[in-house]
């Protein structure tokens, strides 16, 4: 499938490369992440200017070669999210909206829920920083990765047994929520937490329900051992979201 | 395939940064055919940077000794902290002449999904050097990207809090000399439009 691409792309992630030139980390609708070199744009003169740096929503111009890397041929603004990035809570939740992206969908599958889900996150950390990177919106953003990723913890009855609604503890290796009998190897759950996971995965990442510290750092450890767990994919905890 | 000391000297070459494994065998072989002076050369100068070199101890700026040639200055102002992630920064803005402040070296940018947590960096030492009460103001000159504008929000954030009536500053964001502004990205042009002045 060598020759041109033209492609709606987020940029998650850009590192230096030789003397001027960028290797990048973008997420696209239809080809999943992937990986391009960008020459010549740390130079002043570069026609790209700053549009490579992360979270910039474009439309990309790409050469595909025979290796994996691709070229950037063009690339034109769709969002540049300025706002944001004058917000230090927005553009940290942005990194980690990122980089979970990155790590959880790292293949050439075409995800266009998560593409979208991506750039709906952005923009609401552009419209409104301070709530858009609160934990609960954080939250709900990752547990609706979990979902596209098929790894979402089961919380309507016990992962393990299958039958109790009485649930008291929260187990990644069962896979979810798990009741008093069978929660060895579990860690406890609060009804508050739970409800807040039920809660965020039924309504829109902008309706996400108010949670507190607490059950924040819960909801986060739950999130990430579900990635560790199931998809091998370290996620950093953001320990309750602000700083 | 190559006698072990070669192959050492391709591993640790190739260490180096920008430098692939086929630059890294084309540098060794150069070194090979290089007369032995030639060579002893390069090993000592490495050695040499490596003994003599250590960084500022009140600006981590690289120095000969425990202070570095910018803090000895007793021409530079040391109520201005311009601050920036790393030593090789300080050199541009030595060459504009337009900086006679001292300087404080980060040792990099934040990135928490890297790892790069504010503790990783000369954050504290910043903030004691501050809290000294000569310090005037603080110049956050940390690169236009996006860690180094998180680094710069930060520490923004973290000097106000600790010293009240300090100015902090940002470089400006603008347009390089002898670009065209059809090029331009929207958020380099609207910071410039923003920050625009009466001539
Ligand atoms: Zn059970
Ligand atoms: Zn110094």
């Amino acid at each position: 499938m060598a020759g041109p691409l033209t492609t709606e792309a987020v940029v998650l992630r850009s590192m230096r490369f030789g003397e001027a030139d960028r290797i990048l980390h973008v997420y696209t609708p239809m080809r999943g992440r992937v990986s391009a070199i960008a020459k010549g744009v740390r130079r002043s003169k570069s026609r790209f200017g700053g549009r490579l740096e992360p979270f910039f929503h474009l439309r990309l111009g790409l050469h595909e070669g025979r290796s994996d890397l691709m070229t950037v041929t063009s690339a034109d603004t769709l969002s540049a999210y300025p706002r944001l990035r004058e917000h230090g809570d927005a553009l940290d939740a942005a990194a980690r909206a990122c980089d979970a992206v990155g790590r959880l969908f790292e293949t050439s599958d075409p995800h266009p829920e998560v593409f979208n889900l991506l750039c709906a996150m952005l923009g609401q950390l552009d419209a409104d920083p301070d709530a858009a990177a609160a934990p609960e919106r954080r939250l709900s953003f990752r547990l609706k990765l979990l979902l596209v990723a098929g790894i979402v913890p089961q919380l309507s009855s016990c992962a393990t047994c299958g039958e109790s609604d009485v649930v008291s503890g929260f187990s990644a290796a069962a896979g979810g929520v798990v009741c008093a009998a069978c929660e060895a190897g579990s860690f406890g759950l609060d009804a508050g937490t739970h409800e807040f996971l039920v809660a965020a995965l039924a309504s829109p990442l902008v309706d996400a329900p108010q949670i507190g510290p607490r059950e924040a750092t819960l909801a986060d450890r739950i999130v990430v051992a579900m990635a560790e767990h199931h998809a091998h994919v370290r996620l950093r905890s953001f320990a309750g979201g602000a700083r | 395939m190559h006698a072990p000391p070669v192959q050492r000297l391709i591993t640790e070459l190739s260490r180096l940064p920008g430098v692939g494994s086929r630059t890294a065998q084309r540098l060794a072989f150069h070194i090979l055919r290089a007369d032995a002076a030639e060579a002893t050369a390069l090993a000592d100068a490495i050695r040499d940077v490596k003994e003599k070199i250590g960084t500022c101890e009140v600006c981590f700026n690289l120095a000969e000794g425990p202070r570095c040639t910018i803090c000895l200055d007793e021409r530079r102002d040391p109520a201005v902290i311009c601050v920036v992630e790393d030593p090789g920064d300080v050199i541009p803005i030595e060459r504009t002449h337009e900086y006679r402040g001292t300087y404080h070296v980060l040792g990099g940018a934040l990135s928490p999904i890297d790892g790069v947590d504010p503790e990783d960096l000369r954050i504290e030492e910043l903030y004691g050097r501050v809290a000294s009460g000569v310090v005037r103001e603080v110049v956050l000159a940390t690169n236009p990207t996006t860690t180094g504008e998180a680094t710069a929000l930060h520490l923004a954030r973290g000097l106000h809090e600790r010293a009240t009536g300090l100015t902090v500053t940002r470089l400006a964001s603008g347009l390089p000399v002898g670009s065209d502004l059809e090029y331009a990205d929207e958020v380099t042009l609207g910071r410039a439009m923003l920050g625009r002045r009466e001539l």
